[in-house]
C-alpha cells in the first residue's frame, strides 16, 4: 500500500509541473511526495516556534488570572491582574493563533500547492517585524504602560509604543497575507494545481481573505489612535472607536475560524482518507465565510446606544445567518468526511462503528475529533444565543462571554493548532515525535480542562458574574451583591477546568519542544509514527443516507441547541419579568 | 497564433469562474463588510446629536 499523499489523495495537484530544481530551493518529501521548497520551510518553522512561545506565555499569565478570579487565593493585586488580562488577552487571541495561522497559509500555499515561495526575504521581513510587534507591545505592557487590555477602548490610553508593537506586528502579518496570494499566483501561472484549488488551500484562502479585511480595519483604528498617543490628534471618539475596533478584534477570530475548519479537512484527509461527501457544498461554504462572517463583529456592541437596532440585527445575525449556515455546513461535512471514508474502508456496522474504530491513538485525529464536539456544543450553541439582541442582555460584560470563546478560540482552533502540530513535527521539522504516549492523551486533558473553565465561566456569568474584574466580592466598594451560592462550586471548577487545560499545554509544548530541538531525525516513511492513510476507496455501492451517523449526531447537536436556546429566553423572561 | 490544449477550450462553468476569483471573492466580502458595518455603523454614530452643553456639564461635574 502507497504510504505517499502524491501517489493517492486529492491534495495531489493535477498536473504538476516538472520544474528542475533551480539552486536546490526544493526537497522532495519522502513521505508525502510534496515538493517542499526549503525557503518556505524555514519559514514555516520559524513562525510555529513563534506561536509557540506566544502560547506559553499566555497561558502563564491565565494560569495567573485563574488563580486571582479564584477567590479563596486571589493572587495578584488589582493593577497586576489588569496587567496581565492584557498581556494574556494579546498573547493568546493575537499573537499565537496570527504566526500559527502565518505557518499554516504559508503551508497551504506552497507544500500543498507544490510550488516556491514568492518572496522569502519579504517573508523574513514579515516574520522580524511581527517579532519587533510582539516584543514591544509585551515589553511596555510588563512595564506597566499599557494597563487597557486588549481593547484598550479610549478614553484609556496606553503608552504609544504599545500602539506601535500592536501596528508593527499587523503590518508584518498583513506582508505575509500578501505574500500567501503571491505564492497562489505563481501555483496558478504555473499549473501546479487543477481547475480549481484543493479544498484545503482554499479554506486557507478563505482566511487570508478575512485576514486582509481584518487587518485592514485593526490600521483604520490603530493608526489615529496611535497618533492621538503622541498627542498629534485631539481626541478619539470612544462609541467609533469601539465599532471600528470589534472590526480587527472580532473578525480576527473569523480568521481562526477558517483556518481550523481546512485543517479539520487535512486531518480528515492525512487520517483515514477522507473528503468531503460534497466538496461545491464545502467550497460555498466558505464563500459565505468570506462574503459575511466578518460581520458578526456587531456582537459587542449590542448594549451600545448610538447604532440602531436594524443595524444590530443585520450585522449581529450575520447577514440573516448565512454565515451560521456555513459553520452548520462544516459542522456536517467534516464528520461526515470521517464517516464516509470509514464506512468505505468497510466500518459499515450500525450507525457509529466508524467512529469506535476510528484511529483514536493518533492524536491529531482526537484532537480534530474533540475541537469539533467543543467548537460546536459549546462554542457554536452560545456564540449564536449571546449574539442575539434579546438574550445577550443576559449576559453581557458578563464572564460567560470569555467562557463563550473559549469555547471558540481554545478549544476549537488551539486545541485544532496543537493537533496538526503532531504531522508538522515530522512533515516540517524532521523530527520524530518524543512522547508519544504522552501526546495520546494531551487533547483529551486539554479538551476536559477547557470544558470545565467554560462552561463555568458560562453559568458564572448567567449567574451575573462580571468579566474583567478583580474583585467580584466587591470587598470594600460603596455596593456589594450577594450572588447565588452556587457560583463557589463553579468558581472552584473553573479553577480545577483552567489548572488541567495549563497542565496539558506544558506537556503539548514539552512534547513540541523535546521534538523539535532533541527528537531523532526522521529519515523515511518508516519513521513516520502517525498515519499517512491513503485516499479511501470509492463506494461499491450507494444506498440511503452516505453518512447517517454523522446525520443522527447532528440532530442531537441540534436538539441541544433547542434546549439551550429556550433556556435562555425562559432566563430572560424570569429575569425581567414584563406585565 | 498559439493552437489552444483541449483542455483549455473548456468552458468553465460561471459559478465556478466566481468561486475560483480569489480577487473577485477579496472585493466582494471587503464591499459587503465595508458597506454595511463601517459605514453604515459610522454614519449612525455619525448622526447622533451632539450633548447639549448644560447636560455634559452637570455629568463632568
Amino acid at each position: 500500500m502507497s504510504n505517499t499523499i502524491q501517489e493517492t489523495g486529492d491534495l495531489q495537484p493535477a498536473a504538476v509541473t516538472a520544474v528542475a530544481a533551480p539552486e536546490q530551493i526544493f526537497r522532495t518529501c519522502d513521505i508525502t511526495g510534496f515538493k517542499v521548497d526549503l525557503r518556505s520551510e524555514k519559514l514555516i518553522r520559524a513562525n510555529a516556534v513563534a506561536a509557540v512561545v506566544s502560547l506559553l506565555l499566555a497561558v502563564t499569565a491565565a494560569l495567573l488570572l485563574v488563580f486571582t478570579r479564584y477567590q479563596p487565593v486571589h493572587l495578584l493585586n488589582a493593577e497586576w491582574y489588569y496587567r496581565l488580562v492584557t498581556f494574556h488577552g494579546l498573547n493568546a487571541l493575537i499573537f499565537w493563533i496570527i504566526f500559527f495561522e502565518v505557518a499554516g497559509l504559508y503551508f497551504g500555499s506552497t507544500v500543498i500547492l507544490n510550488t516556491r515561495f514568492s518572496s522569502p526575504k519579504t517573508g523574513w521581513v514579515a516574520f522580524w517585524l511581527m517579532i519587533a510587534g510582539l516584543v514591544i507591545s509585551n515589553y511596555y505592557i510588563l512595564i506597566g504602560k499599557a494597563d487597557v487590555m486588549l481593547t484598550s477602548y479610549t478614553p484609556l490610553k496606553a503608552h504609544p509604543m504599545y500602539y506601535l508593537g500592536v501596528i508593527l506586528f499587523a503590518v508584518g502579518a498583513i506582508i505575509a497575507v500578501v505574500l500567501f496570494f503571491g505564492n497562489l499566483m505563481i501555483a496558478r501561472r504555473e499549473r501546479t494545481y487543477g481547475d480549481s484549488l484543493p479544498l484545503v488551500a482554499y479554506g486557507f484562502m478563505t482566511a487570508a481573505i478575512i485576514a486582509l479585511i481584518t487587518l485592514a480595519t485593526g490600521a483604520i483604528i490603530y493608526i489615529p489612535t496611535f497618533l492621538w498617543s503622541l498627542g498629534l490628534v485631539e481626541n478619539i471618539d470612544p462609541a467609533m472607536y469601539k465599532l471600528i475596533w470589534w472590526g480587527l478584534g472580532h473578525s480576527s477570530q473569523q480568521i481562526n475560524v477558517a483556518a481550523m475548519v481546512s485543517i479539520w479537512y487535512m486531518v480528515s484527509f492525512l487520517t483515514v482518507g477522507g473528503t468531503s461527501i460534497n466538496e461545491k457544498v464545502s467550497r460555498t461554504a466558505f464563500v459565505l465565510y468570506i462574503l459575511f462572517i466578518c460581520l458578526a463583529s456587531a456582537h459587542h456592541l449590542l448594549t451600545d446606544p448610538g447604532v440602531s437596532s436594524a443595524w444590530k440585527v443585520w450585522n449581529t445575525s450575520y447577514a440573516m445567518y448565512l454565515a451560521v449556515l456555513a459553520s452548520m455546513i462544516h459542522a456536517f461535512a467534516v464528520p461526515s468526511s470521517f464517516e464516509s471514508a470509514q464506512r468505505r474502508w468497510g466500518y459499515n456496522k450500525g450507525l457509529f462503528e466508524w467512529l469506535s474504530k476510528a484511529p483514536w491513538g493518533n492524536p491529531a485525529f482526537s484532537s480534530i475529533i474533540l475541537a469539533v464536539i467543543g467548537f460546536g456544543f459549546i462554542g457554536g450553541t452560545t456564540g449564536v444565543i449571546f449574539g442575539m439582541e434579546q438574550t445577550n442582555i443576559i449576559v453581557h460584560n458578563t464572564i460567560a462571554i470569555p467562557g463563550h470563546f473559549k469555547g471558540t478560540v481554545v478549544i476549537g482552533t488551539t486545541l485544532t493548532f496543537m493537533g496538526i502540530t503532531y504531522y508538522l513535527i515530522p512533515l516540517i521539522f524532521r523530527r520524530k515525535i518524543v512522547g508519544m504516549g504522552w501526546a495520546k492523551w494531551q487533547p483529551w486533558l486539554f479538551f476536559i480542562g477547557i470544558a470545565l473553565l467554560s462552561i463555568s465561566m458560562i453559568v458564572l456569568g448567567q449567574l451575573g458574574v462580571p468579566r474583567r474584574h478583580w474583585d467580584s466580592t466587591f470587598s470594600g466598594g460603596p455596593f456589594t451583591y450577594n450572588f447565588n451560592p452556587a457560583v463557589d462550586f463553579f468558581w472552584t471548577l473553573m479553577m480545577l477546568g483552567g489548572s488541567i487545560a495549563f497542565l496539558s499545554v506544558c506537556i503539548w509544548i514539552g512534547i513540541v519542544v523535546t521534538s523539535v530541538f532533541f527528537g531523532p531525525r526522521v529519515n523515511g516513511p518508516e519513521d513516520m509514527q502517525l498515519k499517512i492513510s491513503p485516499l479511501a476507496p470509492p463506494a461499491k455501492s450507494h444506498k440511503g443516507f452516505e453518512a447517517p451517523g454523522t446525520l443522527v449526531l447532528t440532530f442531537i447537536f441540534l436538539l441541544v441547541f433547542l434546549a439551550l436556546f429556550f433556556l435562555n429566553w425562559k432566563w430572560l423572561a424570569a429575569t425581567w419579568y414584563v406585565k | 497564433m498559439e493552437t489552444k490544449q483541449p483542455a483549455e477550450q473548456e468552458r468553465v462553468p460561471f459559478y465556478r469562474m466566481i468561486m475560483d476569483d480569489f480577487m473577485l471573492l477579496l472585493f466582494l466580502g471587503t464591499t459587503i463588510y465595508a458597506i454595511f458595518y463601517l459605514l453604515w455603523g459610522v454614519m449612525e454614530l455619525s448622526n447622533l446629536p451632539a450633548i447639549p452643553e448644560e447636560v455634559k456639564r452637570a455629568v463632568l461635574k
